[in-house]
């Protein structure tokens, strides 16, 4: 809706500013992509030798690398998915059932999600690196999804709660008069019905797990086993005397485009997600 | 029943989120290192003690400080602009809105090793900006006095996104009939930004205030990649210092100290928030 | 049982299908029989893999004898992990895999001031039994230090280095003994306008400003105990002073605060100075085409005061065996090899690398190629040792914080010390190693 009161700016103005908007924010990345075609020496030479010195050399060098950059996809597509699942079948009962309460302790437990997802969770890594080593739960990318799960939660009920709460009384007291179960009301009624929401944090989650670094950088050790951030944290220590810096930017643009891709397909879902959280904290 | 539903997600959240801070208070007091065969053995107040003298603590806390302050600053400044940007309809304005997220949506550690390059002296396309301005090239990531604001640089491309969302949506929660009530009276634009969008968006700051300056004051996946702590520790974090004290130093029971008095330095900054707001808030008529 | 399901064939023609099937049945079995002898023994008999973690650059260096050994060896092969090029990062990775208890590796190649971490943390496995009686033996004096920690023996080490003091042959006759003697020298060379600078020095806030302060501290009658003591000394001070003096008088330059080797080196090599402390690799490199001081450089020990030995702190790095290798025998058996005489003559020959066998040192054809070697073994037989503490990285870090406040004058010598000190006491404390613990 156009209610700004700056909504008198010249048009040449708005897009200037968005030329900038872009530039800032996509530049980067295509820097990265414009160095990983480039062979070493090109990338010396500066804007002289645009002519030659294209390469695809590192993208193969990555690719064949020991392990191949596609293991370090998969792990993190594992993890993601599986940890998106676990959370949604705890969040959704929980946050059905806090949606329904209306007491101090809807109150209390409100306040310590909002608590908790604030809550810088890299602090976290030494207590988790104790129950690792002591339930042998390191190297496992299936137990990994446990912590993961436990820090989206809170975000995950809250928004999740939130989309119940959105929904109107009668319709659950109608399904409820016919003698519909709970489980047959959610599946049937209420799920579908905040689908979107569902969706929506979903994919909040499965960001979340590709991003996270410091749980994954202590729980996993194997270089077969690494998601994606700690992969890129032993590449990035990894150079001996001239960095290879065409190399790393290839990583770097390999493990940004499925994201991006993400981004773009669910664009919509994504950012009405964090707009929810926004608005409902 | 309802409490039944609720159960498995409260009990991982508190095996999570509850548990660690009391194990902590516990292995505080206690010496878990290589002398004690990585076993823990009571030691009083020792770590505590350490604490307070530990020099490189304080120095970490203060640049913590400096470079949390400095970044969600810049954030929320660069963060409003492209909120109003965005709250004006024009075409393509959704696609513009998707593609200013990228940042976001790319993992830290991914794009840390990309602005290594970025930053690189002297091959790095800023530094090639300004070599063919005719400027020296500046040791980003070298120099112990620049290595910090190449971080503030780094997290901010990151997290202005979310940033810019939150007071979006704000912006998006205004009345319009204000605007053109205050258009009516003769009020400029510039003035119905300070009279009516700051004051009404001062909640939605607040929240990315307090969420940002939390993440902010724990920033640890970009310095470990970046700048590994930088130059001679000079982009070292509280974060990155626990981090090290057990992962390298094998000093559990002091990692657990110092990631206590981080958690404490945060609950002031927290609350010295939550003073600065009332007084803002009181201030103003 | 098919031709049965068939059914309504001829009675003589029934047989043949049948026999058919069942040779083929029993073909089928024998081959798969085979294919799980040939799989079985070929999984037996295939080569035992000794897994090795290495810096990249020793990884680089070492790789034409891990070549040649896996192509000599049939049943036993090596496979090198190449590691990152940072010190620090090389014991992160072991370390992130130790502490889960799932390490991939039989062999770690460790710097000197990590084994006393390693072995405390129960990481590494004894040698003594492995190795026979007097394992070092055939290894000068020298560098004999570092490896036994509690009588038993944790690392056999493969190459060898020591703080060397540079100084120029054609600007004066004899290299200065005592740090007074540096100083005097210094001062009239700079007057006479024939340097610029008087003294070179690493002086950043990082180890190597460790291994500096080490040999200053023992010139000036202390020492750096395994116990962490030693800092909180009048010598201690001395020496803090010392180094700090340089600069007052102008003997270093300010920026040596900001100096590791490849400045220090730099600063050297262009003629500006007239001394300069470094390792033995800045030798070659000084000898080198970019040098402006090629065949005008002497090299010694570092200086220290009458009636103290002077001191070179020693830096090596050498083979340790992982407790939890499941094949210490043959891993025993690499570090052999790796250590062992013909792979230190190419480490030697080839890369630069010095050596720790007695032998080499005194093989005249070894030293007609490098002649630095003579003084190399002299300054091992003088060696200083960083702690051989287990908390060391952490004792090292406090040490190279206040130190680096007296080079840049924000902290009074004696004061600085005295803190240094006073925070080693408690870190031991806090650690579970203070007195009486």
């Amino acid at each position: 809706m156009s209610s700004s009161p700056l909504r008198q700016r010249p048009a040449l103005l708005r897009i200037s500013m968005v030329a900038l908007l872009l530039l800032w924010s996509l530049a980067p990345m295509l820097w990265q992509l414009y160095t990983s075609l480039r062979t070493p020496e090109s990338l010396l030479a500066g804007l002289a030798g645009l002519g030659g010195g294209w390469t695809l050399a590192n993208y193969s060098a990555v690719l064949q690398a020991d392990p191949p950059f596609g293991v370090y996809l998969l792990n993190s597509t594992v993890v993601g998915a599986l940890s998106t699942l676990l959370t949604l079948a705890l969040a959704i009962p929980c946050a059905y059932a806090l949606s329904r309460r209306s007491d101090l302790l809807k109150l209390v437990i409100g306040g310590g999600l909002l608590a908790a997802a604030v809550f810088p969770y890299v602090l976290l890594f030494l207590a988790l690196l104790q129950v690792a080593r002591q339930l042998g739960l390191a190297n496992n990318l299936l137990a990994l999804c446990l912590p993961y799960a436990g820090l989206s939660l809170p975000l995950a009920v809250l928004l999740l709660q939130a989309a119940f709460a959105d929904l109107p009384v009668e319709l659950e007291e109608n399904a409820l008069l016919e003698g519909f179960s709970l489980g047959q009301r959610l599946r049937w009624i209420l799920l579908p019905l905040i689908g979107p929401a569902v969706v929506s944090t979903g994919l909040l989650v499965f960001l979340f797990s590709w991003n996270e670094f410091p749980i994954a950088l202590t729980w996993l050790s194997r270089s077969e086993l690494l998601t994606l951030a700690p992969a890129m944290a032993r590449i990035a220590g990894s150079s001996v005397f001239t960095v290879p810096h065409g190399a790393f930017a290839a990583a770097t643009v390999l493990g940004g485009v499925p994201l991006l891709a993400l981004l773009l397909i669910f664009q919509r879902q994504i950012v009405a997600g964090l707009t929810q959280g926004a608005i409902k904290g | 029943m309802s409490l039944l539903l609720m159960a498995p997600a409260l009990l991982l959240l508190l095996a999570v989120f509850f548990w660690p801070m009391l194990d902590y208070a516990w292995l505080s007091l206690q010496a878990q290192t290589v002398f004690t065969g990585l076993k823990p053995v009571p030691v009083g107040l020792a770590n505590w003690e350490r604490l307070l003298g530990d020099g490189r603590f304080w120095q970490d806390a203060a640049q913590t400080l400096r470079f949390a302050v400095v970044s969600v600053g810049l954030e929320l400044l660069l963060g409003l602009a492209i909120a109003l940007l965005l709250h004006q309809s024009w075409r393509g304005r959704g696609l513009v809105r998707s593609l200013s997220l990228l940042p976001w949506a790319l993992p830290t550690t991914v794009m840390a090793l990309g602005w290594r390059w970025i930053l690189n002296d002297p091959n790095g396309p800023i530094n090639g900006v300004m070599q063919s301005l005719g400027l020296p090239s500046l040791p980003f990531l070298a120099s112990t006095q620049l290595a910090w604001l190449g971080v503030v640089l780094a997290d901010t491309w990151k997290t202005t996104p979310f940033v810019a969302l939150l007071l979006l949506a704000g912006l998006q929660m205004i009345p319009t009939d204000l605007y053109e009530a205050f258009a009516l009276e003769g009020g400029r634009p510039w003035q119905g930004l300070r009279r009516i969008t700051l004051p009404l968006l001062r909640p939605y700051v607040l929240i990315a205030l307090i969420f940002r300056l939390a993440q902010a004051l724990g920033v640890f996946d970009l310095v470990a990649v970046l700048t590994g702590g930088g130059p001679a520790s000079s982009t070292e974090t509280l974060a990155l210092y626990a981090y090290l004290n057990a992962m390298r130093f094998l000093d559990f029971g002091y990692s657990a100290t110092v990631m206590l008095g981080m958690f404490v330095l945060l609950l002031a900054s927290a609350l010295l928030l939550v003073l600065a707001q009332q007084r803002w808030q009181g201030a103003r008529p | 049982m098919q031709s049965a399901a068939l059914g309504g064939s001829e009675p003589g023609r029934d047989l043949r299908p049948a026999a058919r099937q069942a040779w083929f049945a029993v073909g089928l079995g024998l081959g798969l029989a085979l294919a799980l002898l040939w799989g079985g023994l070929a999984w037996a008999s295939r080569p035992t893999t000794v897994r090795l973690l290495m810096p990249a650059p020793f990884a680089d260096a070492t790789a034409e004898l891990v070549e040649s050994f896996n192509r000599e060896h049939r049943g036993l092969r090596i496979a090198v992990t190449r590691g990152p090029f940072e010190t620090e990062s090389v014991s992160d990775l072991a370390i992130s895999s130790l502490l889960l208890g799932d390490s991939p590796y039989d062999l770690l190649l460790m710097d000197v001031t990590w084994t006393a971490k390693y072995a405390a943390a129960g990481w590494l496995l004894p040698l003594d039994d492995w190795l026979g009686p007097e394992p070092l033996a055939p290894l000068v004096a020298g560098a004999w230090a570092g490896n036994i920690i509690d009588g038993k023996l944790w690392r056999v080490p493969m190459v060898a280095d020591m703080g060397l003091l540079y100084w120029r042959t054609d600007l004066m006759a004899a290299p200065p003994r005592t740090p007074t003697e540096l100083v005097a020298i210094s001062e009239r060379l700079q007057r006479q306008g024939k340097v610029r600078w008087g003294y070179v020095w690493q002086g950043r806030q990082y180890e190597g400003l460790s291994c500096v302060f080490l040999e200053m501290l023992r010139g000036f009658g202390g020492n750096w105990e395994s116990s962490g003591e030693g800092l909180g000394t009048p010598a201690a001070t001395k020496a803090a002073s010392w180094l700090r003096q340089l600069i007052v008088k102008g003997i270093s330059p300010a920026a040596v605060a900001n100096f590791a080797e490849p400045e220090a080196l730099q600063s050297f090599e262009a003629g500006e100075a007239a001394f300069m402390r470094n390792w033995p690799y800045a030798w070659q490199e000084l000898q080198g085409p970019s040098s402006r001081v090629a065949g005008k450089v002497g090299v010694t020990m570092m200086v220290a005061e009458v009636g103290e030995p002077p001191a070179a702190t020693q830096g090596s790095w050498g083979l340790s065996v992982l407790a939890g290798s499941r094949h210490p025998a043959e891993a025993v058996q690499v570090l052999q090899a790796l250590t062992g005489e013909a792979s230190q003559r190419l480490l030697v020959q080839r890369w630069g690398y010095s050596p720790t066998l007695t032998a080499l040192f005194d093989d005249p054809a070894l030293v007609a190629e490098r002649p630095l070697l003579p003084i190399l073994q002299n300054a091992l037989e003088s060696v200083a040792l960083r702690p051989l503490n287990p908390g060391y990285a952490q004792l090292s870090d406090i040490l190279q914080r206040q130190l680096s406040s007296v080079i840049t004058g924000e902290l009074e010598p004696a004061l600085a010390m005295e803190r240094a000190g006073r925070g080693s006491q408690l870190l031991l404390e806090a650690s579970g190693r203070g007195p009486g613990q």
